[in-house]
């Protein structure tokens, strides 16, 4: 990877609730390259959004803190900028989409007062100028009639051009790096698909590069090119996209990819489900918090907790953290598996 | 009439055999669930100085399922699956149409009315959060069906309850706990559950998983699906998610604005998909696979789903059809052909 754009070392995000001290973002370590896509997978709780929120400087106090870490920007450490400086980087450089877009849009402004607002303060545009600027970004996210559609209110809009709208004020004073946090969760299928080719074109257009957090690994196949898949505040795996899904090396990588049905397939067969429930963060499992879960799980695993080390002998295939050798298990298992696989070709 | 397997629940084997003996001989039973022309309307917009608008949630809807059959309807929002589910379990009131449940008619019947037939149909919620009753244990949500129903004496409905957590997987020593205990994956559980206390022969599921984890969503496919074997259920599976559709249903349709515009084989709607709409649909739905990703070609659909309260002389997708001719204005397309239907003039073959 060239210089990244953004370089999160070791992050720690915790939050105090009624249950205790919960390790929401536990040792976080990670780059963002120049015009790259990363994706981060996960399920409720792993601390995806946390890690967005912390690069953001969003975390809500005082019941969350950061209890160590650096987030190098531009060889600026985020985490020891001051509040001022935070304020001209953040929406400037560093843009984010929220999931949610009628949450996170002011229903009292119109779409056009909430995106001059933006270009006002941090490019300093005049009225006019913001103005302009406002219909212009609408209409390359594809709002059509956005000389008129900039005056309307967000409730006249429906779900996908909102997030459109949301898109166009991330947008809005051309960032550096773009966090969409579940992006298209809340759409259809068909507008999901224009948003995500929406998002492929700004970076190919402009060399944005963007943080696409996500529960769809359809979505992070489709948009990605290297993938972080997180766990209990933990990163258990990271490669490039093909990699990663065509060879796992996490044993929850794998249970993931093998649980979710594919529309393409023959597959009638029962669906090999992961077995148990997600972490209580509160209460987290000694040593891998993977472990009560996996089929694989050794003596070790319930007392020590493995680190992140290279998925394989070259070191530039992604990491992985794991005690378990998935390769060399699948290489004995393969025989008997290929007659399962037989019946779906993918 | 074939008495369906879900009585018989002791008896694995042959409760198997039951449920699957009227997928076999499809022509010739009687269906289990019948829709005719099934329309759901609802007031909309004006009605002070201007008209009142009329939104056609569901616009002649038609469709069986058979004993043990699992039809799957998927769509976008706003399409009129949801209130499809509704308005045969009597949540809604249909504007007009029939409803028939094993040779019962039962649309537009009083509470009352209905609450014999829910011994034969029963519903899964999308939120395990919002669908249990917080203040009720998780014995006493599961036993209040039968309770309702007049099933079993006080005491055999403990034990009753007791059996459908184990079948569901939940542990029985959990009977007294309450719904906040639990977490979303085994809310469904109980949701399930107490769908099954009046031994049902038809559930209809809407979006029974999409409130839930990855992880844990197979989970729930995977008990829905063995219950299916094990009782010989029949479902009305609606979701939006088309691999989750294509795993579990036998047969499916499409929808848009209120109609069925594509019916067919499971296997058959994916792999060779023949109405416009449905092309589009499949080809937007990304697959997890990154190679496959790259070379897909997508059709892109140009603006969105139109409001349902508009009246169409013609086809309803005219406007976003890349087939689109005159004559898709002037009549709407009727769903038409054999074991693969549907509703276009100028569908692939």
């Amino acid at each position: 990877m060239t210089q990244p754009v953004l370089d999160v070392r070791d992050l720690r995000v915790v939050f105090d609730t009624d249950d205790g001290t919960v390790r929401a973002v536990d040792g976080l370590s990670f780059a963002l390259g120049r015009g790259e896509t990363l994706g981060i997978v996960g399920e409720s709780g792993s601390g995806k959004s946390v890690t967005s929120l912390a690069v953001m400087g969003l975390i809500p106090r005082p019941a969350g803190r950061i209890a160590s870490g650096s987030i190098h920007y531009g060889g600026e450490d985020l985490l020891a900028a001051s509040p001022r400086r935070l304020r001209e980087i953040r929406g400037r450089r560093i843009a984010m989409i929220f999931q949610d877009p009628m949450t996170a849009l002011n229903p009292f402004l119109t779409v056009g007062e909430q995106l001059t607002e933006m270009t006002r303060l941090h490019l300093k545009h005049s009225a006019r100028q913001a103005r302009d600027h406002a219909v212009a970004m609408l209409e390359q996210v594809g709002i059509p009639g956005a000389g008129r559609r900039v005056d309307d209110y967000p409730h006249q809009f429906s779900g996908g051009m909102r997030q459109r709208v949301m898109i166009a004020m991330a947008l809005s004073c051309d960032p550096e790096i773009l966090i969409a946090d579940e992006p298209t969760t809340a759409l259809d299928v068909t507008i999901q698909a224009q948003i995500l080719e929406l998002l492929k074109q700004l970076r190919r257009d402009r060399g944005m590069s963007i943080i696409l957090i996500t529960h769809d690994l359809g979505v992070v196949a489709n948009a990605c090119q290297r993938v972080l898949v997180m766990y209990g505040g933990r990163i258990v795996e990271e490669a490039a996209a093909g990699a990663l899904f065509e060879q796992p090396r996490h044993p929850y990588t794998e249970g993931l990819l093998r649980s979710i049905p594919r529309w393409d397939g023959h597959s009638t067969e029962l669906l090999r489900a992961i077995e148990g429930q997600p972490p209580n963060m509160a209460h987290p499992p000694s040593g891998c918090a993977f472990h009560p879960r996996c089929p694989y799980q050794l003596p070790r695993c319930s007392s020590e907790s493995p680190s992140l080390t290279p998925r394989d002998a070259s070191g530039d295939g992604g990491s992985k953290a794991c005690f378990v050798d998935l390769a060399t298990i699948a290489a004995v298992a393969a025989p008997a598996a290929s007659t399962a696989a037989g019946s779906a070709p993918h | 009439m074939v008495e369906v397997a879900g009585r018989a629940v002791g008896s694995k084997g042959e409760a198997s055999v039951a449920g699957n003996t009227p997928i076999t001989t499809s022509g010739r039973t009687a269906p289990l669930l019948s829709v005719r022309d099934l329309k759901v309307h609802f007031p909309g917009r004006g009605g002070w100085w201007t008209r009142r608008s009329v939104i056609r949630a569901v616009d002649g809807v038609s469709f069986d399922i058979r004993a043990g059959e699992t039809l799957g309807l998927v769509g976008e929002s706003g399409c009129g699956k949801s209130t499809t589910a509704r308005a045969i379990v009597g949540l809604v009131r249909p504007t007009s149409g029939e409803v028939w449940l094993n040779g019962a008619r039962i649309d537009g019947l009083s509470d009352a009315a209905m609450r014999p037939h829910r011994a034969t149909v029963q519903m899964i919620f999308q939120d395990p959060f919002a669908s249990l009753n917080p203040r009720l244990t998780v014995g006493a949500t599961i036993t209040e069906p039968m309770t309702i129903l007049g099933l079993h004496s006080p005491k055999d409905r403990q034990f009753e309850a007791l059996r459908l957590m184990r079948l569901v997987g939940l542990d029985p020593r959990f009977l007294n706990r309450y719904p906040h205990e639990f977490s979303g994956g085994q809310r469904q559980r109980v949701g399930i559950a107490r769908a099954l206390a009046v031994q049902p022969k038809l559930i209809v599921c809407d979006e029974p998983i999409s409130a839930l984890d990855v992880s844990i969503q197979a989970q729930v496919i995977n008990l829905l699906m063995d219950l299916q074997q094990k009782l010989g259920l029949a479902y009305l599976f609606i979701a939006h998610d088309l691999a989750v559709v294509r795993h579990i249903a036998r047969r499916v349709g499409v929808m848009y604005l209120g109609r069925i515009v594509e019916m067919a084989d499971s296997s058959e709607l994916f792999a060779h998909p023949r109405h416009p709409y449905s092309e589009a649909l499949l080809s937007a739905a990304p697959l997890p696979d990154p190679a496959r990703e790259r070379v897909r070609q997508r059709i892109v659909l140009e603006g969105e789903v139109p409001s349902p309260d508009r009246v169409y002389a013609g086809c309803p997708f005219a406007d976003r059809c890349r087939r689109v001719e005159s004559d898709c204005r002037a009549t709407p397309p009727r769903l038409e052909g054999g074991n693969h239907q549907v509703a276009c003039f100028h569908a692939d073959s």
